[in-house]
C-alpha cells in the first residue's frame, strides 16, 4: 500500500481508489460420487483507479483510468503501470462529478458461521449437505463443483476512505442425472454467505424431483400463449430488469426511462404492485462509502435511483454504490392457486434471459408442467419468448418465499399470454 | 513482426526451473504453468469514454498426481524462498480431509510424456505500444460521432476495442515450452428506441495481431446503423418452424453452441454427453465437416500449446456428416484411455483446467449466397446472434439472434422479426443443412463459459448454411 500511495504522490495523482482483494480460495471437484481433484487457490489482486480533472473546450472534465498491481512488480514497473493510468485519464472525456467522501473505520471480520472454521472443515459440511440426499438408484448427482471462499478486501481512497472486511462465502454447481425412462440431466447452481445444510439439501431434494420429472417430459408443449409460471431463479432473473433499468447509468444514457416517482408497472395494473428494495451486500461502495438497503420500488412506483458517483451526478441523485440484490415481499396467493387455472408451469430452461433495454425476456424450456383439463403434464423443448412491458400489468406473486445470493422473495409469479413456440 | 515474450516470465524461469525440479522430487508427477497477460480496453459512447486495463493477470499454478490423486495450487507470488512452502502447500492439499464419509476419491496413472522443448510467438503488424491511448481514443470517437451522425433516431453509438498478449510458461520433467500471443478485437454497436424498447445492433471483428484491426471496424458503422434503426420497426416473432439462411456468425452460434460443447470430452469422463452414442455415425448432413482446434486457423483462440503442455490440434470433429471425435483435455484423456488433443484450457492460472473449445468452425461448400436465398419459398435469414447455451446430454438447443429478415418467394421482404429463440434437437438441426456458401469467416469477439463460469476467449464461425430450424 504505502509503495502504492508514494508512486501516486510521485505522479502528482491527488484524487485515487486504491482496492486490495486478497482471496483463499478451497475447491473440489466431483465426478459421480468420486472426488476428482482438490485445489487451493491463494491469489491476490491490487488495483488503482487514478482520476485527473482538466478543461476541454471551456468544459471540466475529470477523466480516469486503472492500473492493476501486479504480483511480482518492482517499483519501476509499478509506477509505469500507475503513470499509464495516469496518462491515458486526460483523454477519458467525461464531464466532471464530485468523488465521494470515504469513512475510516476499523476491519469488519466476517462474524458468520464459516469463520469459526478451517476452509477444509466447512468444505467437508458443505460436500456432506450436497450428498446427503444423494441415495436413490433412479436418479443421482452426476458430478459437482464446490468452491469454498475467505475473501479479504480492503479500500483507501484520496477521499478519506480506509475500509476493510472479511467475507467467506461458498458457491458452486452440481448436475443431476435420471437415465430412465429417457437419459435426462438438469443443472444448478447455490451460493451461501452463511451454512446453510439444510437449504442446500432442499434445493437439491428438489432439484433430483424435478430431474426425475424431466426424464418423463416427451413432447413439446403446443405453439400458442399461455399463461406462465415462472419460479426460483427465472423469478429473480425476471425481477432484475427493475433493478437494472432504475440503474443511474442506464437512466442518464437514456436506455431506461425511468424516473423518480414514476408507475413503472404502467398505469394499468390489475395484477399485484411490485414492492422492493435494494439490498446491500457489501458492507462499502466502491470509494469506502458504508452501503445500506434501500427501497426501489413502492406499489410500482420508482423510489430510489441507485449507481456509481458519476452519473448520479450528472442525474442530480445520491451515488449510492451499485447494488445487485433485491428484496420482495411475498404475494397472497399460494402456488397451488397460482397453477389451478390452465397455465404453463415452467421450472427449467436452458439459460433463462432478461433483456432490460428491450424487456424481452424468454429461453429454451427444459421441464415445464402443463396444467391443463385437471391434468399436469410434464414438457419439455420449445421456447418462452416474452414482453415483461406487455406482461408487467398482469402479475401474480406466490405466498411462498425463495431465497439466493441476490434475491429474497416470492417463489414464483404467474404472467398472462406469454408465447410460446412448441409443437405445431 | 512476432510478439515478445514477457519479461516477468523470463525472470522468473530460474526460479521456476527449481520449483519444478523440487515438484518432480517429491510427487509421482507435477507440472507448473506460469501466466503473464496484459492488455487494454477502449471503449467510446455518446456520454462516456473508458480506457482501462484487461485482464490483466500474472500468475502460477502446479498440478500434481501422487498416489494416483491430483491436487493443483495456484499462487500469485513467487520469490526466492518461496518453494518449501509451495511444496508445503501441495503435500496439505493431497491429505485435506474433505470428502464426506463414504466417498471415494478418483485415482490416475502418470501421463506419458515425450521430450518437448518448444518456443514461438504469433505475429502482428501494429504493435499496441507504437500508438498512444490519445491516438486510439481519437480513432474510435471518429466512428462514434460518424455513427451518431448517420440517423437521427440512433440513442448511442459504440465503439470500442481491446487487445491482449499473454505469454505461457509450461514445464514438467519431459517438458519446457513457452509461448506468446496476442489477439486484438473490435465492436461497433448502435442502440434506438422505440415505445420503451431499446433495440441494439453490433458488428464485432476480431483477430490475431495489433491494431490494424482499427481500420476493419470504419467499415462496419453504417450497416451497424441501418440494422438498428430497421429493427426499430421489428416485429415479435411468429413461432413455427422455417426454412432458413445463417450467416456466417450465426453459423458460428450453432457450431460452437449446439454441437461443440457436445463433443467436449470432460462431458464424455461424466456421462454427461450423448456424442459417444454417435461415433462413427450420421450427426449432420454429410455437407458438414467440422473443425476444433487451436491451430485450425488463425483467430483469437489460437496458441501454440493449451494450458497442461499439450501442443495445438486441428481436429476433425465431424467428417462429411460423420462424428469422428471428440477434443478433449488431459485429465479427460488419461480417464477415458484416448489422446489428448490441445483443448485443456484455464480461464487464468488460478483457474481449473477443462476441455474447452478453441477455434470452432464449419468447412464452407460450393453454394453460392444469391442462390440459397432464392431457393427459400419462405423463410427467415437470421443474423446478430446473441447468446446460446449448451445441453450436451440432451442435445437441445437454445441460441438467441437479434435479427430474423423474412424472405418470400427467394427475395428479402424487407419484413423483420426481433428478437429470436431457436431451439430443436441439434442432430436435426445439422441433418436439415442442405447448403452452404463458399467461403468461412470465424470471429472471435466473444468469451465461452463453462456452464456459467469459467470464461476462455473462442472464436467461431463457417460459411452461409441453409437449414430447417424452430423459431420462437
Amino acid at each position: 500500500m504505502e509503495e502504492i500511495i508514494s508512486a501516486l504522490r510521485e505522479l502528482g495523482v491527488e484524487q485515487y481508489v486504491i482496492t486490495e482483494n486478497h482471496t483463499d480460495s478451497l475447491e473440489s471437484f466431483y465426478v459421480k460420487k468420486n472426488l476428482d481433484l482438490t485445489r487451493r487457490a491463494d491469489t491476490a489482486v491490487r488495483s488503482v483507479r487514478v482520476f485527473r480533472p482538466f478543461e476541454k473546450d471551456g468544459v471540466k472534465m475529470l477523466g480516469d483510468s486503472e492500473a492493476t498491481v501486479r504480483p511480482g512488480m518492482s517499483a519501476e514497473e509499478l509506477r509505469g503501470a500507475i503513470g499509464r493510468a495516469w496518462y491515458a485519464a486526460q483523454f477519458v472525456a467525461n464531464p466532471w462529478y464530485p468523488l465521494p467522501a470515504g469513512v475510516k473505520e476499523p476491519r469488519r471480520p466476517d462474524k458468520g458461521g464459516f469463520a469459526g472454521k478451517s476452509l477444509a472443515e466447512s468444505m467437508k459440511d458443505v460436500a456432506q449437505a450436497l450428498f446427503a440426499e444423494d441415495t436413490a438408484q433412479d436418479v443421482f448427482l452426476n458430478s459437482a463443483e464446490i468452491f469454498m471462499r475467505r475473501i479479504e478486501t480492503r479500500i483507501v481512497t484520496s477521499q478519506g476512505a480506509d475500509v476493510s472486511w472479511e467475507q467467506y462465502e461458498v458457491w458452486g454447481e452440481y448436475v443431476c442425472q435420471c437415465p430412465a425412462p429417457q437419459d435426462v440431466e438438469t443443472y444448478h447452481q447455490f451460493s451461501y454467505r452463511e451454512p446453510a445444510a439444510e437449504a442446500l439439501r432442499a434445493d437439491v431434494r428438489h432439484a433430483l424431483e424435478m430431474t426425475k420429472a424431466r426424464a418423463r417430459a416427451t413432447a413439446a408443449p403446443k405453439t400458442g400463449a399461455y399463461a406462465l409460471v415462472l419460479d426460483r431463479e427465472q423469478m429473480a432473473e425476471l425481477l432484475s430488469y427493475y433493478v437494472s433499468r432504475s440503474n443511474s447509468g442506464m437512466i442518464y444514457q437514456k436506455y431506461s426511462p425511468f424516473s423518480l416517482g414514476d408507475p413503472v408497472q404502467g398505469e394499468s395494473v390489475s395484477g399485484d404492485r411490485l414492492t422492493a428494495s435494494l439490498k446491500a451486500t457489501e458492507p462499502y461502495t466502491d470509494f469506502g462509502v458504508p452501503m445500506a438497503d434501500r427501497p426501489l420500488l413502492e406499489k410500482g412506483v420508482l423510489k430510489t435511483i441507485h449507481g456509481g458517483a458519476r452519473f448520479g451526478h450528472y442525474l442530480g441523485v445520491e451515488p449510492t454504490g451499485n447494488y445487485r440484490a433485491v428484496t420482495v415481499p411475498v404475494g397472497d396467493t399460494p402456488m397451488e392457486a397460482l397453477t389451478a387455472e390452465p397455465c404453463l408451469h415452467a421450472v427449467s430452461f436452458s439459460d433463462f434471459q432478461m433483456d432490460p433495454l428491450s424487456g424481452h425476456f424468454g429461453g429454451e424450456i427444459r421441464l415445464a408442467f402443463l396444467h391443463e383439463n385437471g391434468k399436469v403434464t410434464p414438457v419439455t423443448g420449445g421456447s418462452v419468448n416474452g414482453s415483461i412491458l406487455d406482461a408487467q400489468g398482469h402479475m401474480t406473486f406466490s405466498k411462498e418465499r425463495f431465497r439466493i445470493k441476490n434475491y429474497d422473495g416470492p417463489l414464483a409469479v404467474r404472467l398472462e399470454g406469454i408465447n410460446v413456440a412448441g409443437e405445431g | 513482426m512476432k510478439v515478445q515474450e514477457s519479461a516477468f516470465i523470463a525472470e522468473k524461469r530460474p526460479l521456476l526451473l527449481k520449483l519444478r525440479d523440487a515438484l518432480c522430487g517429491q510427487f509421482d508427477h507435477a507440472s507448473i504453468l506460469a501466466e503473464d497477460t496484459v492488455g487494454r480496453v477502449y471503449r467510446v459512447s455518446r456520454h462516456s469514454v473508458n480506457v482501462g486495463e484487461g485482464d490483466n493477470v500474472r500468475g502460477f499454478v502446479v498440478k500434481v498426481l501422487d498416489g494416483g490423486r491430483y491436487a493443483e495450487y495456484s499462487f500469485s507470488e513467487l520469490e526466492e524462498g518461496s518453494i518449501p512452502g509451495i511444496v508445503a502447500a501441495v503435500r496439505e492439499l493431497l491429505a485435506a480431509d474433505v470428502r464426506p464419509e463414504g466417498l471415494a476419491a478418483n485415482t490416475y496413472a502418470p501421463p506419458a510424456e515425450d521430450p518437448t522443448v518448444f518456443s514461438d510467438a504469433t505475429e502482428y503488424e501494429i504493435d499496441p505500444a507504437a500508438m498512444s491511448d490519445e491516438q486510439i481514443v481519437d480513432r474510435l470517437t471518429a466512428l462514434r460521432d460518424k455513427g451518431l451522425a448517420m440517423d437521427e433516431s440512433v440513442l448511442d453509438f459504440v465503439a470500442m476495442m481491446s487487445w491482449q498478449k499473454y505469454t505461457k510458461l509450461f514445464l514438467s520433467r519431459e517438458k519446457d515450452m513457452t509461448q506468446s500471443v496476442m489477439y486484438t478485437t473490435g465492436t461497433v454497436a448502435a442502440a434506438a428506441m422505440k415505445d420503451q424498447q431499446v433495440k441494439q445492433s453490433y458488428m464485432p471483428c476480431s483477430g490475431l495481431g495489433g491494431m490494424e484491426l482499427l481500420a476493419k471496424m470504419e467499415d462496419n458503422v453504417a450497416p451497424c446503423v441501418k440494422t438498428v434503426v430497421e429493427l426499430l420497426d421489428s416485429e415479435p416473432m411468429i413461432p413455427g418452424e422455417y426454412e432458413c439462411i445463417c450467416d456466417p456468425e450465426t453459423t458460428g452460434m450453432i457450431v460452437h453452441e449446439a454441437f461443440g460443447h457436445g463433443v467436449e470430452m470432460d462431458m464424455f469422463v461424466k456421462d454427461r454427453a450423448q456424442a459417444p452414442q454417435f461415433i462413427g455415425k450420421y450427426v449432420a448432413s454429410p455437407l458438414v465437416t467440422m473443425h476444433d482446434g487451436a491451430c485450425s486457423a488463425k483467430q483469437t483462440a489460437t496458441y501454440f500449446f493449451d494450458d497442461e503442455g499439450t501442443l495445438a490440434h486441428d481436429t476433425v470433429v465431424i467428417d462429411k456428416g460423420i462424428l469422428r471425435t471428440g477434443i478433449s483435455d488431459l485429465q479427460s484423456a488419461l480417464a477415458l484411455g484416448t489422446e489428448p488433443t490441445g483443448n485443456g484450457r484455464r480461464e487464468s492460472f488460478a483457474r481449473k483446467a477443462y476441455t474447452r473449445m478453441t477455434n470452432t468452425w464449419f468447412e464452407p461448400g460450393t453454394d453460392k449466397l444469391e442462390d440459397m436465398i432464392a431457393s427459400v419459398k419462405y423463410g427467415m435469414y437470421l443474423e446478430c446472434p446473441s447468446s446460446g447455451m449448451e445441453d450436451p446430454k440432451n442435445w437441445g438447443i437454445q441460441c438467441m439472434v437479434n435479427i430474423a429478415r423474412e424472405i418470400r418467394d427467394g427475395k428479402l421482404t424487407g419484413r423483420i422479426f426481433s428478437p429470436v429463440v431457436l431451439t430443436g434437437y441439434v442432430p436435426d438441426l445439422l441433418k436439415s443443412i442442405s447448403a452452404m456458401s463458399g467461403s468461412a469467416e470465424l470471429s472471435g469477439t466473444g468469451f465461452c463459459g463453462k456452464g456459467h463460469k469459467e470464461w476462455v476467449k473462442v472464436s467461431d464461425g463457417g460459411p452461409y448454411i441453409k437449414a430447417r430450424i424452430r423459431l420462437g
